[in-house]
């Protein structure tokens, strides 16, 4: 240890850095030529409100601190400012990426493909400008509300994330200097508008900004329009709640949401041919500077791509959607309690499906032998079938406890309204702890059966819900161990407010005791690894920027452990530096899906160890949010879980390796047999599915034979 | 047996706490839920004399979702004890009548000596390897924060169980001020503490070596985490180990501790003063291992309830110590052994034949048993005054496992045995006692008397008896060849009274073997 210092800030990489060079992941998914065109449309969509969320949340933080003077730097050495500075270049790099994507390969493959959008206004045909001019006379021109700034009134608010148009208008026959005018696109329209078919018989589009801009002068009768165009601002969005003052959490939430509109404006995005003019009043009224700006070659907030996505009709640009399986063992019908109890379950979303941890609460709601309910809930889905089912327990009595976490951000506003319901149904609704978010998955169904008090615990890696569990991949366990079970109690005991049990059977909490259990599994490795036994780590996560961790991690590799790490997004740590990580090895998989499940392994001399949890090793995973840590006990799931890190860290498909400079690299394919996880695990799971169905319905008798001599 | 489930919730100074446990189940018996909240009612009483209204609407809304977590799994019964924060509280009656209808709950206040004996009996439910412990002289001291609490094992035998009016909360509160640093706060805690250790030594521990020293409270624990084992149910730390820990945390003001042994602040409050008091008491009694139990006082009163409906089997005679206890109080009043146990094996014999008439059940066998244990504990003051110094002196005396109550019985049982029977309406006047345990006191009175004639003269000359119950007569055989003109004649004088009392008229009947 004292050879090394291991932590040394030119160690580790920004952030931030790092989080955009996991865009530049994302996109090139969008630039992948063997995808389907509908699916590299999604993905450059993705990509947008991917940058949109790190410009409201990260940027607008550094900026914060900036204001602040708070100059501390960061794990890779770097001022905020200085970090403000490389962010504000690779930004605009990746936009212009991103522009250069969609203008220079994507839309002529659209044209290709019979999918036209027209870029112009002017460039419509004859019959479809008609039709544009009527579809904005009846649907767009009632709910437009333009604005106008003069001395007497003054610049009129412009909402965070919006698409609006601004205006130079002077007044008809008067010759003065030209005014300010600024239109806001409306959101509640669609933002493609579909234009009759060409000719060829071309499937047509346009963007409802370009039927604005056509029929700008509709709006101002008196003026004149000198220059129209397109802009959209981005606004400091970051929360602060003061948790101390709030008497009630809901209210501060729910006042603080109004409030957000209201930020700093960090980031304006204009169209290139923007009039300098307008420009000039733009910059000044937003009070934003020159590297704030983004010039774009094409339409702003490409976010309209998911919709394209959707077109009917064009079946062939799309992969087919994946149908989540059963799980295997698991028979439909049969009571979930029953199965559980005779071995643990092992859930690996989406290829197989999220219904049975749906079931295990309706199942629990409905069972007359079920006392209580307890369930954590993060982000909900609109409609959640889980809410509902837990409404529907505390209507039949049972008592129902469930943590709804309104600081998931974004997701306040809908959170507030499942916990009123819930509340309303006679759950107790309890939400979370001050200062700490609760972002551990867990669920606990407590039955008085024949022979006692048994629990039934699901823990799980993702949020429950149904629909993201379609997109997302994510693992989790039903089981119904003593010890977890306890565990489980104690764990909602300690959410409600009791008392931290004296110990812990199974679980590993955070923010108390997870840093440290992390830090003594990959020290344990170390000492392994000097005693000159194998010694090995396997991690996935989506996001490793913990300083300490990383630290452990490196003197680790140093004493020879061998480390696999599978970080789909942020990695702080570097890889191939001389006699500190040449021993880690960082992949990183972008897919269809998007990769969310974080599963551990310790080799441990051999008395190997798995574990999963709902927490990446980031700082604010470890210390600022109750997140738990549980071991994968039976050896039938051990092995099930194996298999997964396996496959994993065999892809030669969808994996980027981290380089020693920083950057990701694809792993060259030649001469290789093609292994996509993504894929693997879908064609797996079809299969184990259709070998028990077969099974399950082919009563084959067999008759007893003699054995063989 | 179907599966019983039962809810024990203690209210205790700094923590709260309910405990279900099942029995019959897939185990034996399981405990199913713990909950606890930190709630400092003994800081209230100690400041202030009573618990705060803050505290008491706090108390209520825990009671209430404990409620609620009982009810959620039906449990078949529950109990509720208070401790001394809840005890010592002004206008304790007032407070316990508001609970109680706030939150639809019964709640049962423990008597100091209850407690304690509540707390022996959690200890010992939780971990077999206290009756280990106690084979040799050991001591459970509970380090509360107004008083401290030092009871005595000898093979496997309570001795004594003493309280000292001082304790972790009170000598930070009043030594805090006189203090110049943390040397000198040490330094007048062990002046302070070594004065009563010194007595308590002269009285009770007179020359044994107190190996083994218990400690409970004091929120010690915490702080000896590391040397808590898997394989050990109570933590037990070395005299070398305790020392190591307390050199390192003598000097650390609250906030240190809580940062260096990562502790909760609130907890962190008592633990200088108490680690100073159990370095004081290990060094007084000689002690070489700490051990530092982790238990509730729920646990004790699992044990009691599931023994009382045949769930466990009782492991550890508790109603022994009890006697034990009384036993040694009977020794220091150098009462007469041999006198002592003539008469329990009589007396013993008649409550039992007479089960049907007296209708008395096994505590008060047990009531009565001490009562004779103690009867002649008076003599030790005055020869004269016996009666009344042998009530002040059961009354001034703590027995472990009785309550107030219990303890009031039994004294005036003794004191009845030679003086004048009063009549409830002349006794009501100066006690507490309800008409019931009256009516016990007056059988416990004519069965005391009566077999205290037998040995009249401290020789026990009776011997053998045998004790015969037909229709409305009550026949003691003895087998004597001793002159027992004496007895006979004292015990027609006592019988009197049995007959008052019983309507069974006892025959005392020598039997000469030739």
């Amino acid at each position: 240890m004292a050879e090394f210092m291991f932590d040394r800030p030119e160690y580790y990489t920004n952030r931030e850095c790092s989080w955009l060079a996991f865009n530049s992941r994302v996109l090139s998914e969008a630039r992948d030529k063997s995808l389907p065109l509908l699916e590299r449309l999604k993905f450059l969509s993705i990509t947008a409100s991917n940058l949109d969320e790190f410009f409201m949340i990260r940027v607008a933080s550094l900026k914060d601190m900036v204001h602040a003077k708070y100059t501390k730097k960061d794990i890779a050495g770097m001022t905020p400012q200085e970090q403000l500075a490389v962010i504000g270049e690779k930004a605009h790099e990746l936009v212009a990426s991103q522009y250069s994507t969609y203008n220079r390969s994507l839309l002529p493959l659209m044209k290709q493909s019979g999918i036209e959008v027209v870029t112009e206004h002017e460039k419509m045909t004859k019959k479809q400008k008609e039709y544009a001019d009527q579809y904005f006379h009846d649907n767009v021109y009632p709910v437009l509300t333009p604005m106008a700034m003069d001395p007497s009134r003054p610049f009129p608010l412009v909402r965070n994330k919006t698409l609006n148009i601004g205006a130079l208008i002077s007044k008809k026959g008067e010759k003065g200097k030209a005014e300010f005018a600024t239109v806001q696109v409306p959101s509640v329209l669609p933002r493609i508008v579909r234009l009759p078919d060409t000719d060829e018989g071309h499937k047509c589009v346009i963007l409802l900004e370009q039927l604005i801009e056509r029929n700008i002068d509709a709006l101002f009768l008196n003026y004149n329009v000198v220059a129209a165009c397109p802009y959209r601002i981005m606004r400091n969005a970051d929360l602060s709640y003061d948790e101390d003052e709030a008497a009630d959490l809901l209210k501060e939430i729910e006042k603080q949401l109004k409030k957000r509109q209201w930020g700093e404006v960090i980031r304006l995005e204009i169209e290139e041919k923007m009039d300098p003019k307008l420009l000039k009043i733009l910059k000044a009224e937003f009070a934003v500077k020159d590297e704030d700006i983004y010039k774009i070659n094409g339409p702003l907030d490409l976010t309209f791509l998911m919709k394209l996505y959707g077109l009917e009709g064009m079946d062939e640009y799309r992969y087919s959607s994946y149908k989540p399986q059963p799980v295997p063992g698991l028979q439909d019908g049969e009571d979930i309690f029953t199965q559980i109890r005779k071995r643990d379950i092992l859930l690996h979303h989406p290829y197989m499906t999220f219904e049975p941890v749906v079931q295990f609460v309706k199942q629990a709601a409905a069972d007359p032998d079920v006392l209580a309910i307890k369930q954590t809930l993060y982000r909900v889905s609109g409609n959640s079938p889980i809410v509902a089912a837990l409404a529907q327990a505390a209507e039949n009595g049972k008592q129902v406890s469930v943590l709804v976490e309104l600081k998931a951000r974004f997701d306040e506003e809908n959170n507030i309204i499942w916990a009123k319901m819930l509340e309303k149904a006679g759950c107790h609704v309890i939400y979370g702890l001050l200062g700490l978010k609760t972002h551990s998955k867990i669920t606990l169904v407590v039955r008085r059966e024949e022979d006692g008090i048994r629990r039934y615990v699901h823990l799980g890696t993702g949020n429950y819900n149904d629909s993201t569990a379609k997109l997302y991949t994510d693992c989790g366990i039903l089981t119904c161990s003593e010890q977890i079970g306890e565990d489980a109690t104690a764990v909602f005991n300690m959410l409600s407010g009791y008392s931290e049990p004296k110990h812990w059977n199974r679980l590993v909490l955070a923010p108390i005791w997870m840093r440290s259990r992390f830090m003594h599994l990959i020290e344990r490795e170390t000492q392994h690894a000097k005693a000159g036994e194998p010694a090995r780590i396997i991690a996935k996560m989506n996001s490793l920027c913990d300083k300490e961790i990383i630290a452990a991690l490196y003197e680790a590799s140093a004493a020879g452990v061998q480390i696999d790490l599978i970080i789909r997004g942020i990695c702080c740590l570097k890889t191939g530096i001389a006699r500190i990580s040449e021993n880690i090895r960082v992949r990183s998989i972008v897919g269809n899906f998007l990769e969310h499940a974080r599963i551990f392994y310790f080799q441990n001399g051999g008395d190997e160890e798995f574990y999963m949890a709902s927490a990446d090793w980031m700082p604010r995973n470890l210390d600022k949010r109750v997140e738990i840590l549980f071991p994968v006990e039976s050896q039938e799931l051990r092995e099930q879980v194996r298999h997964i890190l396996q496959i994993q860290l065999e892809d030669n498909v969808k994996a980027h390796v981290l380089q020693p400079d920083g950057t990701y690299e694809k792993i060259d394919k030649r001469g290789k047999l093609l292994l996509c996880a993504q894929d693997y695990f879908c064609e797996e799971a079809v299969r184990t599915a259709q070998v028990e169905s077969e099974v399950q319905k082919s009563h084959v008798f067999v008759p007893a034979e003699a054995m063989d001599e | 047996m179907a599966v019983k489930y039962f809810a024990a919730i203690g209210i205790g100074s700094t923590v709260t706490d309910m405990k279900i446990f099942e029995w019959g189940g897939r185990k034996p018996a399981r405990e199913v839920e713990n909950v606890s909240t930190r709630m400092n009612l003994g800081l209230d009483v100690y400041q202030t004399g009573r618990i705060g209204s803050r505290h008491v609407e706090e108390l209520c809304t825990v009671l209430r979702s404990f409620r609620q977590i009982m009810q959620g799994y039906k449990v078949d019964a529950y109990r509720i004890c208070a401790t001394s924060a809840f005890r010592e509280s002004r206008n304790m009656l007032i407070l316990r009548d508001y609970v109680e209808k706030q939150t639809g709950l019964r709640i049962e206040v423990l008597s100091n000596s209850e407690q304690r004996f509540m707390d022996y009996k959690s200890i010992a439910s939780v971990s077999s390897e206290f009756e280990t412990i106690i084979q040799n002289a050991a001591a459970i001291v509970d380090i509360g924060s107004s008083s401290m609490q030092i009871s005595l094992f000898d093979k496997d035998k309570l001795i004594t169980t003493q309280n000292i009016r001082i304790g972790s909360v009170t000598t930070r509160e009043h030594l805090a001020p006189l203090m110049k640093n943390s040397e000198h706060f040490e330094k007048m805690v062990v002046e302070l503490l070594n004065h009563e250790l010194a007595g308590f030594a002269k009285l009770y521990q007179k020359d044994r070596q107190i190996k083994n020293l218990i400690v409970i409270g004091g929120n010690l624990l915490e702080l000896m985490r590391q040397y808590r084992s898997e394989s050990r149910e109570i933590t037990a730390v070395t005299k070398n180990q305790f020392q190591e820990i307390y050199e390192n945390v003598i000097g650390l003001n609250q906030d240190e501790i809580s940062e260096r042994f990562h502790i909760s602040f609130d907890q962190t409050g008592v633990m200088v003063p108490s680690a100073i008091y159990c370095r004081a008491l290990m060094e007084n009694l000689g002690a070489e291992t700490l051990w530092l139990p982790d238990y509730s006082i729920c646990d004790g009163m699992a044990y009691d309830y599931g023994v009382k409906n045949g769930y466990i089997q009782n492991s550890h005679n508790f109603e022994e110590d009890i006697i034990a206890a009384a036993r040694s109080i009977a020794k220091r009043y150098k009462c007469s052994q041999a006198h002592i146990r003539n008469l329990e094996e009589i007396a013993l014999l008649v409550f039992d034949r007479m089960k049907k008439i007296h209708g008395m059940g096994k505590r008060e066998r047990l009531l009565l048993q001490i009562s004779i244990i103690l009867h002649n504990c008076g003599k030790f003051i005055s020869l004269e005054d016996v009666s009344e110094c042998a009530f002040n002196i059961i009354m001034a005396t703590e027995i472990i496992g009785l309550s107030h109550a219990e303890r009031e019985m039994i004294a005036y049982t003794v004191k009845f045995n030679t003086s004048r029977f009063l009549s409830y309406e002349e006794l009501s006047v100066s006690t507490a006692l309800t008409k019931s345990q009256y009516m016990a006191v007056a059988k416990m009175t004519a069965i005391l008397r009566m077999v205290n004639a037998l040995d009249r003269t401290h020789q026990q000359k009776c011997k053998n008896v045998t004790v015969t119950l037909r229709e409305h007569e009550l026949k003691l055989t003895v087998a004597s060849q001793a002159d027992l003109s004496l007895e006979i004649g004292t015990f027609q004088e006592k019988a009197e009274f049995f007959e008052e009392i019983f309507h069974v008229h006892p025959v005392f009947k020598q039997r000469k073997q030739i």
